[in-house]
């Protein structure tokens, strides 16, 4: 019905209305209440406030000057006659006037107020619903949906995004954006807003850290400044949790297959050691019998240490397996060194004979926080390290000492030594020293899951050697807290 | 006792034709069965000294095997693995293995596994209790018997010799080596783990609260004590 008036009516319905309002009140009191000309003025101020509020200035001030000839004519003495003269009507018209201006002053601010509140409110919603939507991204690349995105939530014309990481740009909305791909290049680079009022475009830089990640251009809405740094800031967000994603997917494949792998690796060693239980039974079973002669005595212990060999590989494979794949749990408490090396150079008494091994611990030593198990396996790879490459009957010295919260264990050997160059390769998995891989076979990760053990417990484990001077491995792990000891 | 009568439980067939040639060889009588089904059959039919069990077997698999076995008898069971990592054997023990062996393994060193397991500790010197009070437990080291409450309860050899031992020193803090040397065998000494499980066995079995013990008492670090009341 409203859009069938004619225009020029609706703008002056407003006014027409106010007017209307001052007419009623002075028809009201002048033919129907009589009233003293106080009263109706206080309900002319009343008529203008309403019109102010309700309408606006330009109302409230046609009902201001309606309302002073209503007065001066038809309530104020003469009555029937204009006599502006009086200084009342001045008065009257004053108060109107400045009520008016006032009124309409504080409506007006605060239905701005109300309408500004309520575009933001209308932003923050479209917001949330982009950041929910982005958080629930499908099929397709992520720039391209977040372009989709923006413009079906903000209902605008045309998104372009630029992905710097693609150096792609995707566009989305019902039309063409109005705007040159360097423009978006520029503005990704640049960092700066830029606003081009005649096309009602923007295009927003999007950066996350510092770092410019790509650039964001919009045409046909009016969005405030900060909604579209939230705009950036969301896409930025968006962008960056996808690449994390995508980089912890990866990871997590990678660390599956490594476990894959690793169990392999330990299911084959353990069922590779079934074999090998039956062939060391019977082969020692065998070597002592005191009846079989010199020459079968000499192969039965062949095949003894073969098999032997083979037990230690398998075992070494076993361990690395286990450190792969993250097995290496630690159940630490306080241990003596001195106990520790008895213990191992026990396990190898056989193949130490011959050699003079001088063992140099105070009994004083502080105690070391150690896991039992894997300590001793770290002294048994040191110790089977210096059987196999040093000569036999050279002597090896085992050492420990304090030193600040650790303490240092090293093995001395006269072997041959190690080249300098090669002395931090040693400790890395299948690196093997040029002068002797042919000459002694071996796995070549006996030093690595030393080194992995060493460095699980917060230590550290190096090598000192010169060419033809021998070797002197050495690590370091905590001391124990100092504690009395009960006697 | 080189004439024992000895289970042998593995479902490897080459290993059950090396353990009974040689065991054999060296003077004992063997059995060798497939699984611990039939293991448990055998131990019901007839009567053996020695269990060698193997621990990762099809069925039932070896630590069900142990724990059915000393659910019913207190024979010795030595357990044959693979696996060597300290928490399989504290596992075994705890099932009530009596010693743990890693396969490969040569002759001579089980045979000596097995010689320790057969052994009984002789442990009762001149100064030896007879009959010892422990609150509520009374022990009677002649006959073998340890009662709580007045209801006998039964203890592993090992377990036995063990208390024995502790009770022949009371008071005083005996180190893990020396222990496991009087008990196992002068070949053993840095097998402390077998210690910290057959002392909770022990706990289990005579302690008023085996979290809080009164008699069998942690040296740490070093090895245990048993406190024995003074008696006026």
């Amino acid at each position: 019905m409203k859009s069938a008036l004619p225009r020029l009516v609706i703008k002056f319905l407003p006014t027409l209305g106010a007017l209307a309002l001052i007419g009623a009140i002075t028809f009201f009191y002048f033919r129907m209440v009589a009233v003293n000309s106080v009263t109706v003025a206080l309900t002319f101020l009343l008529a203008v406030l309403v019109a102010a509020t309700r309408w606006g200035l330009v109302e409230a001030l046609a009902a201001s000057v309606v309302a002073v000839f209503c007065l001066n004519y038809f309530f104020l003495p003469p009555i029937r006659t204009l006599t502006i003269a009086d200084p009342q009507n001045w008065a009257a018209l004053l108060a109107f006037v400045v009520t008016a201006v006032i009124a309409s002053h504080l409506s007006a601010s605060a239905k701005k107020q109300a309408v500004e509140s309520a575009r933001r409110r209308r932003e923050m919603e479209r917001l949330y619903t982009l950041s929910r939507n982005l958080l629930l991204t499908g099929q397709g690349p992520l720039p391209q949906q977040i372009a989709n995105e923006v413009a079906q939530v903000f209902e605008l014309d045309a998104v372009a995004f630029l992905d710097r990481a693609s150096n792609r740009i995707y566009h989305a909305g019902p039309r063409d954006i109005p705007l040159k791909d360097n423009q978006l290049h520029d503005a990704a680079v640049q960092g700066t807003v830029f606003h081009d009022t005649r096309a009602n475009a923007v295009i927003m830089p999007i950066s996350l850290g510092g770092r410019p990640i790509g650039s964001l251009g919009i045409q046909g809405a009016s969005i405030s400044e900060a909604a579209i740094h939230s705009l950036a800031n969301l896409a930025a967000i968006t962008l960056e949790r996808a690449r994390a994603q995508g980089i912890a997917t990866r990871a997590e494949a990678a660390r599956q297959s490594g476990e894959l792998k690793s169990t392999l690796l330990d299911a084959l060693a353990h069922e590779f050691k079934t074999p090998l239980t039956p062939i060391k039974a019977a082969v020692t079973s065998m070597l002592s019998d005191s009846s079989t002669s010199a020459t079968h005595q000499e192969l039965l212990r062949i095949v003894d240490e073969e098999a032997d060999r083979l037990n230690v590989m398998l075992t070494d494979a076993i361990q690395m397996s286990r450190i792969e794949a993250g097995e290496l749990q630690l159940h630490r408490s306080p241990h003596s060194v001195n106990l520790l090396v008895r213990a191992q150079l026990k396990r190898l008494a056989e193949q130490l004979e011959g050699r003079e091994v001088t063992v140099e611990i105070a009994e004083d030593l502080p105690l070391v926080n150690v896991d039992q198990e894997f300590m001793g396996i770290v002294l048994w790879q040191l110790l089977n390290n210096a059987v196999r490459y040093t000569p036999p009957r050279s002597p090896l010295t085992l050492r420990a000492r304090a030193e600040g919260s650790s303490v240092v264990v090293s093995l001395t050997d006269a072997g041959p030594g190690i080249l300098e160059s090669e002395q931090p390769e040693i400790f890395e998995k299948f690196y093997r020293g040029k002068r002797l891989r042919d000459r002694i076979p071996g796995t070549g990760v006996g030093l690595t899951i030393a080194r992995e053990i060493v460095r699980a417990h917060g230590g550290r484990i190096w090598v000192e050697s010169q060419p033809g001077q021998g070797s002197t491995f050495s690590f370091a792990v905590p001391r124990a807290a100092p504690q009395e000891l009960p006697e | 006792m080189s004439n024992a009568r000895i289970l042998v439980v593995d479902d490897e067939p080459q290993i059950r034709r090396v353990m009974r040639t040689t065991l054999v060889a060296g003077g004992h009588t063997v059995r060798d069965v497939r699984n611990g089904e039939e293991a448990l059959e055998e131990l019901r039919e007839e009567k053996f000294d020695l269990v060698l069990l193997d621990m990762n077997m099809p069925g039932i698999g070896g630590l069900e095997t142990c724990r059915a076995i000393r659910s019913q008898s207190d024979i010795p069971i030595v357990i044959l693995s693979i696996r060597n990592a300290e928490k399989d054997k504290v596992e075994a023990l705890d099932a009530g293995a009596d010693d743990y062996v890693t396969k490969p393994f040569s002759m001579p060193e089980l045979l000596a596994r097995i010689r320790a397991s057969l052994r009984r500790a002789t442990l009762a010197g001149p100064e030896a209790t007879e009959v010892l009070n422990l609150g509520r437990t009374t022990i009677n080291f002649a006959a073998r018997r340890v009662t709580v409450d007045g209801n006998e309860i039964r203890l592993t050899p090992k377990e036995f010799d063990l208390l024995h031992y502790l009770a022949n020193n009371p008071n005083v803090v005996l180190p893990h080596a020396r222990l496991l040397q009087a008990v196992w065998g002068p070949d053993y000494g840095d097998e402390v783990e077998y210690l910290r499980v057959f002392i909770n066995q022990l706990r289990k079995k005579i302690e008023h609260d085996p979290s809080n013990p009164e008699y069998l008492l942690t040296e740490p670090w070093v090895g245990y004590r048993l406190r024995v009341p003074k008696t006026g």
